[in-house]
């Protein structure tokens, strides 16, 4: 019965044959796959498995803090908590969020970010919430920490400046690393330009963690390495007391140099801006107002402000002069109150003019005929060689970044810049400081170190001697006679009848020289009118350089108030105030050394 | 038991020493597999898993030892009683608003699918068997067949347990192709069923569109349906070579794998031995597979020919199935992989086949 159709056993063969070879094909497929993900795409896998298990959690360093030379911590760190959430199933993450949103504030669009970034995590990836949790609310979140699951709360730390408008230029501010979070990356100021060491290197902590996220143990783990401080040579009292004298004009800038080692004992511009906001949170709309500000608080114009230096100027060419013997000292030339040259008239500040003048009576009155008469000798070349040799058209190298390194005219860049060729007067007006040329006014203060050092190599520096990066130590000097007839002059400026003498005459003795430059040209009519009838951005930006006390030279002082009207007038007395502070304050020498610095430093709470 | 015959085990031939040594390494294989899927413990479930083999073993002789005969007469009665199961089960299921496969008969729990599948073997192989090789060769003959096919079929398929239900329609189209069924007009059917697939998509439950959509684009949910396949390719390819190492796997010891001691039991046991490792139980099944079609292709007997064939499809398709399934090469369809798998239901199925075989085998030493 079973056998009732034996004939057909042939054709059975055929067929059980064939569907055994099917499936022997359909297998030999899965070996082909097996070995495609174990042996080809192995690396892939043992990644994404790696990926699945271990979680990178980072341990987040401390950034080094900033300090003056008089020990006051400007720059620090404020222990803050963050708060994030790990990805899961929606249910839970969105119980864990509500949980949280019923303790602390949360904004819509974080809500929206948050579950945003939700949906192109792996499982269990910490999503971050809050960086900036305060103790109050850690404290609230922790009173309901048992109820929440895949919520962790890590330490992180806000950058946080003590005198944070004084400084706000110098220190210059910090944001958030976009590509590691932990860290915070200087944006400028020492901040940017120390970032190196102010950084450190985070740590973190490897933790195996199973399917639903529980950690499991702990694989591996790197501690943080925590940033350098950084010490600046800038006194805080000094940059305070500066900050508050020069607040009183709409813009400004002062900076005061120790020309014994190159400190800069004070670095101020005016307006400032509050940089701790910034560091932290600063909404768009405060950002923009900052942006939009037509005094332009971001800008340092200290070392990025550009203006003629005016009057000043006439030091370089004086000296130039002098160098290239092209005057002696003693030579006198006569100032009718104004030069003709290819039939224009040159005029001399003082219209009724000087009458015979030399070069110190010329610095003295600050006249401009004398340097005209001098230029027109010395050629355009001469000045240009010198004015670079004392600082001008180059960086001075403060370390400090964005500075601006002016504008020295010369008859290859105009030929370059304009295709024109260099006409005479153009020499006669860079000779007083107008024209083309632009500098900063740490240049300028430079300028005058370098004089007062009889040294071309003259560097102000932020950073205190031991940390200073390059700086050349060697002395290139300057003709010692001729650098003492221009001291001599500069002194007769502030103390025997000249442009300063009103405001500067003091016991210690102040040399420098005022300058004022304009914003544009005098027109018809105009001349001889007080600097108060123009509006504000009409009128010349005041100057002063100077340099205290004249036994034994040390600080440089440089002052710029934008559109101060007259350097003698404006800038001389906050120089004189500088001056005045500077030389009550006698413990500001050998400031990084002293016990006054030791004294601050100590009785910071240590971090 | 005058059916214990003395002679057929005592002779022991050869045909039955290869097939013991292939089912002890395949269950050796599975007992480790289940010892790292519980971390190293002889926890509950292996333990229970080692009980199932040991009375797996009890059952294989059991049937092993009764004459081809008796199933030959009782194939029609067993597909009855299956399908009342199935039946019960529906009903059940209506009663209870939810997916229904088990039946609890008190002490144990019985999946109907899985009797179903060597009933509806037995049943086609006893209704060829009756068969001319001229009555073969007409279509008509092959209606009733095809129904005795497409009930089950449905029936599971209702339960719903797509891949079941996958199993037994092409563990029975298999018989009644092996059987002679006309090849032009089989290729036409074939060819215009392949055709039709997209739409059966409307007959689908939305889970199971769910897991084909997520098996066509496995990123389409990595949290949610996708992360099983994932996480076990994730398993299998990060095994590499030589593995992780016997307890050593991260995936399935740290639960990112699922059902590691279930259906993803080749996942956990390839993660730990690798390429090696996963090779030598691919070539294990391909041996025992090889060993079923090569019985059916010596039988002397239809009925034991289409049989031992069709045991060895149902065989090949639970391999075939499973593995795939975890390598993502199929979509998730939850069948289990023969003699390695924790479950009763699947070892109880692949002993009894095993022991028909025997039993066929033994026919011939009687």
């Amino acid at each position: 019965m079973i056998n009732k159709n034996i004939d057909t056993q042939y054709s059975f063969k055929k067929t059980v044959r064939f569907v055994f070879f099917i499936s022997l094909a359909f297998l030999l497929i899965l070996v082909g796959k097996l070995f495609v993900l174990q042996i080809l795409e192995s690396k892939k896998y043992a990644t994404l498995s790696d990926k699945n298990r271990i979680r990178v959690y980072p341990i987040v360093q401390r950034r080094g803090r900033i300090i003056t030379s008089d020990g006051k911590v400007v720059a620090q760190n404020r222990q803050r908590y963050r708060l994030s959430i790990e990805s899961c199933d929606i249910e839970t993450f969105t119980k864990n969020f509500d949980l949280i949103a019923s303790k602390i504030n949360i904004t819509d669009a974080e809500k929206t970010e948050l579950f945003e970034s939700r949906k192109n995590k792996p499982k269990y990836t910490p999503i971050l919430l809050k960086d900036e949790l305060s103790w109050d609310e850690y404290s609230k979140i922790a009173m309901i920490f048992y109820k929440l699951n895949h919520v962790s709360i890590e330490n992180s730390f806000i950058r946080e400046y003590l005198m944070p408008i004084e400084f706000c230029h110098v220190i210059g501010y910090t944001t958030k690393n976009k590509n590691y979070l932990q860290s915070l990356t200087g944006q400028t100021g020492i901040e940017a330009f120390a970032d190196d060491q102010l950084v450190g290197i985070p740590g973190n902590v490897k933790i195996e963690i199973n399917s639903v996220g529980k950690k499991m143990r702990v694989i591996d783990s790197v501690s943080p390495v925590d940033g350098e401080d950084i010490i600046i040579t800038i006194n805080s009292e000094i940059q305070k007391f500066i900050y508050n004298l020069l607040s009183a004009e709409k813009a400004g800038a002062c900076v005061v140099l120790d020309i014994t080692n190159g400190n800069v004992v004070a670095l101020v511009s005016v307006p400032g801006f509050n940089s701790n906001p910034i560091t932290s949170k600063i909404s768009q709309n405060e950002w923009n107002k900052l942006l939009n500000n037509p005094l332009k608080p971001l800008i340092n114009r200290a070392i990025g402000g550009i203006y003629p230096p005016g009057s000043v100027f006439k030091i370089v060419t004086i000296l130039a002069a002098l160098e290239k013997k092209v005057i002696s000292p003693k030579d006198t030339i006569y100032c009718s109150g104004g030069v003709v040259l290819d039939g224009n008239t040159f005029h001399c500040w003082k219209r009724s003019g000087h009458g015979k003048i030399n070069a110190y009576d010329a610095l003295r009155f600050s006249c401009d005929c004398y340097i005209f008469e001098v230029a027109k000798k010395l050629g355009i070349n001469a000045i240009v060689e010198y004015a670079q040799k004392l600082g001008y058209g180059s960086k001075t190298g403060i370390e400090i970044p964005n500075e601006s390194s002016g504008l020295l005219p010369s008859k290859q860049w105009k030929l370059l810049r304009y295709g024109k060729s260099w006409k005479p007067y153009e020499t006669i007006i860079t000779a007083i400081g107008q024209g083309a040329l632009l500098a900063t006014l740490i240049q300028s203060a430079t300028m005058m170190g370098k004089i007062y050092t009889n040294n071309y190599n003259f560097r102000p520096s932020l950073l205190i001697r031991s940390q200073r990066r390059f700086n050349d130590e060697r002395v290139d000097p300057i003709g010692t006679a001729n650098v003492e007839v221009i001291k001599s002059a500069l002194y007769q400026v502030c103390n025997a009848g000249g442009t300063a003498s009103r405001s500067c005459k003091t016991a210690y003795g102040i040399s420098g020289k005022t300058g004022s430059s304009q914003v544009r040209k005098i027109r018809k009519g105009e001349a001889g009118m007080s600097q108060n009838a123009f509006p504000w951005h009409f009128r010349d930006h005041a100057f002063f350089v100077g340099c205290a006390p004249y036994e034994h030279p040390r600080y440089v002082v440089a002052v710029m108030v934008e559109h101060g009207g007259s350097g003698s007038a404006t800038a001389a007395p906050i120089a004189r105030q500088v001056f005045d502070k500077l030389m009550s304050m006698q413990d500001v020498r050998n400031t990084a050394n002293t016990k006054n610095f030791h004294d601050n430093f100590n009785s910071v709470e240590k971090r | 038991m005058s059916r214990l015959n003395k002679a057929r085990f005592q002779l022991f031939p050869n045909e039955f020493k290869i097939l013991f040594v292939l089912l002890i390494f395949l269950l050796l294989i599975g007992l480790v597999g289940q010892i790292s899927a519980s971390n190293g413990e002889c926890s509950v479930s292996v333990k229970k898993h080692l009980l199932r083999i040991i009375s797996g073993f009890v059952i294989l002789f059991a049937i092993s030892s009764c004459r081809l005969k008796m199933f030959y007469n009782y194939a029609y009665v067993f597909y009855v009683f299956a399908l009342l199961a199935l039946i019960i089960v529906e009903l059940l299921g209506i009663i209870r608003l939810g997916a229904q496969r088990w039946i609890n008969l008190g002490i144990l729990t019985v999946q109907p699918s899985e009797p179903m599948k060597i009933a509806l073997i037995l049943a086609l192989s006893r209704y060829y068997s009756l068969l001319t090789s001229s009555e073969i060769s007409e279509v008509k003959n092959h209606y009733i067949p095809i129904l005795l096919i497409l009930f089950p079929s449905l029936l599971v398929l209702k339960q719903p347990d797509l891949g079941s239900a996958f199993l037994i329609f092409c563990t029975g189209i298999s018989i009644v192709f092996m059987s002679g069924f006309p090849k032009k007009i089989f290729a036409t059917i074939v060819g215009m069923g392949i055709f039709s697939c997209p739409f059966s998509w409307f007959f689908l439950h939305d889970y199971q569109k769910n897991r084909i959509l997520t098996f066509l684009d496995p990123d389409r949910d990595p949290c949610g349906t996708g992360y099983h396949v994932l996480q076990s390719k994730i398993a299998i390819g990060s095994g590499g070579f030589w593995g992780k190492g016997f307890l050593c796997s991260t995936q399935s010891k740290l639960d990112f794998l699922p059902e590691k001691n279930t259906d993803f039991i080749f996942t956990t046991i390839t993660e730990e031995f690798g390429f090696i490792g996963g090779c030598l139980i691919i070539l294990l099944f391909i041996f025992l597979i090889s060993y079923f079609f090569w019985i059916a292709v010596r039988e002397k007997t239809v009925f034991a020919k289409l049989m031992c064939g069709g045991l060895g499809v149902l065989l090949f398709l639970h391999v075939f199935v499973n593995i795939a399934m975890v390598m993502g090469v199929l979509p998730v369809v939850g069948i289990p992989l023969p003699f390695l798998s924790y479950g009763g239901s699947s070892m109880l199925t692949f002993m009894v086949s095993c022991g028909l075989i025997m039993s066929a085998l033994a026919d011939k030493w009687k």
